[in-house]
């Protein structure tokens, strides 16, 4: 109970100071430019990698990206970059 | 991001295949621990692509042994590469060092002069007044003082108004600008008289203060007194003013110019040859024999300075000689011919002496026709002002 009311004062707090919602949470921000490029920050891990078939895992779940030529053009710790023909985005989210 | 692309490009950078099942788990750890990887390419089930800097490629062989993958560098890229690429051409190496220090003790010097803004004095004479206040060519940068210099011309030569160095380079500029001669005026309040500058024939006396001593048609020679400064009175006596007017009288301007009825004509035949020599500092080196295989010729030398950028002269010249062969041509001009031709130099000659076309008034071409020669005289009768102030002398 005292852990929930701490979260919400925090996130009031947050709201209140404009803190961008990628920076101060686990949250994935996911950008996609066309249909060609992909910039997903804050994420943990990559499950599978294949040339048709990405599977990335975030704090609130799982992205699923379906195409063409997928190739990670650019990696850090903290946000990944893919370009290639992408064709279909989908989550699984864990309960 | 692109940043730390081109300081990977710099510091050098392998792309390598990954070979395994767990590619995905070598990528995760890869990033957990650091390691910049991009442009990642999976190319079938077991392989992928990926680039990566030289520091991280030391640290991924035990993440490639925890992960059971194998590592091939497929090629190297980046400068460190490239120079390791020409590290045995110790000789290359060597001479480009020295090509450097050579043209760094170069430009220590200045090899070039360039005066710009003189009209009337010559080139020549402002290079040697530069010589001798010390600026002249192969002279050591950081000896000149610039401001030294400019103020010992400036004190020496009074035809000159402001004068400006500028080094840039291993070029001098030197800008100048002359003095106009003042002319000499004479004040409102001492005598004068009015003189003529040239003979002529008076058409018109306007005499605004003073005696006019001539009349219209009158005949006057250089120096004859046009308009008296003095003023006589029947009860004041002689009365010496400051004599002012305008004198307008009919100037003849003369050329007389011959012309040979049988001319010999150098006439190029089109052929040339080219002698070229290179001058260091004041070392010549002829690249050819001194006799040319012409007879008549007429020769032409073209000097070009050496120069690396816009400014950086070298202390070589390249000078060129082309010698045109020449042939004697003789040429019989008819009577007719030789007119025209002399009164069409005649005109041109007179038309750069005399002031102004329009005044103008009438034209004499005289011919005096000889077995030889026919002699062509043309006179240009101009209107022209002729007055101009004196000091009475007592």
């Amino acid at each position: 109970m005292k852990k929930r009311n701490n979260r919400k004062i925090q996130t009031r707090l947050e709201r209140a100071l404009e803190i961008p919602k990628e920076i101060s949470s686990n949250e994935p921000k996911i950008t996609i430019m066309g249909f060609n490029e992909m910039l997903i920050e804050n994420y943990k891990g990559i499950l599978e990698y294949q040339e048709f078939y990405i599977r990335i895992s975030t704090h609130i779940g799982i992205l699923n990206i379906n195409g063409f030529n997928l190739n990670l053009t650019e990696m850090t710790s903290d946000d990944i970059l893919i370009t290639g023909k992408i064709e279909t985005i989908d989550f699984e989210e864990i309960q | 991001m692109y940043i730390r692309i081109l300081l990977n490009y710099i510091l050098g950078y392998v792309n390598i295949r990954i070979e395994g099942y767990f590619v995905e788990k070598f990528i995760n750890i890869c990033i957990s621990k650091g390691i910049f990887l991009w442009n990642i390419k999976r190319e079938k089930q077991a392989t992928a692509y990926a680039n990566i800097g030289i520091k991280d490629f030391k640290k991924i062989s035990k993440i490639a042994k925890n992960t059971k993958c194998r590592i091939n560098i497929q090629s190297k890229k980046g400068l460190p590469f490239i120079f390791n690429k020409y590290r045995k051409r110790k000789v290359f190496a060597i001479l480009l060092i020295a090509v450097i220090i050579f043209i760094i003790c170069l430009s220590n010097f200045v090899w070039n002069i360039d005066i710009t803004g003189n009209v009337a004095i010559s080139k020549e004479e402002i290079l040697n007044s530069l010589e001798e206040n010390g600026l002249k060519i192969g002279m050591f940068k950081s000896k000149i003082d610039t401001k030294q210099i400019v103020n010992n011309i400036r004190l020496k030569r009074n035809d000159l108004a402001w004068i400006g160095i500028k080094v840039e380079g291993t070029n001098a500029i030197v800008k100048v600008v002359e003095a106009d001669k003042k002319p000499e005026i004479i004040n409102e309040e001492e005598y004068c008289n009015i003189v003529a500058t040239k003979e002529g024939i008076i058409v018109k006396v306007n005499a605004l203060n003073g005696t006019p001593l001539v009349k219209e048609g009158d005949t006057i020679k250089k120096g004859s007194i046009l308009i008296g400064g003095f003023l006589e009175g029947k009860y004041t006596g002689t009365r010496y003013v400051h004599a002012n007017g305008s004198v307008y009288a009919k100037v003849w301007y003369t050329q007389k110019e011959k012309i040979e009825l049988k001319q010999s004509n150098k006439v190029q035949t089109g052929l040339s040859e080219n002698k070229y020599s290179v001058k260091i500092n004041n070392f010549q080196i002829n690249f050819y024999k001194t006799l040319s295989k012409f007879e008549n010729y007429d020769t032409i030398e073209e000097i070009k300075k050496m120069k690396i950028f816009s400014n950086f002269y070298l202390p070589i010249e390249i000078i060129k000689n082309t010698n045109y062969e020449q042939t004697l041509e003789n040429k019989e001009y008819s009577i007719e011919e030789a007119k025209t031709i002399g009164e069409e130099k005649a005109k041109q000659a007179l038309e750069n002496t005399v002031p102004n076309k329009e005044d103008i008034l009438n034209t004499y071409i005289n011919y005096n026709e000889t077995p030889e020669a026919v002699e062509v005289e043309v006179i240009y009768e101009i209107l022209e002002e002729i007055g101009a102030k004196e000091k009475i002398v007592f």
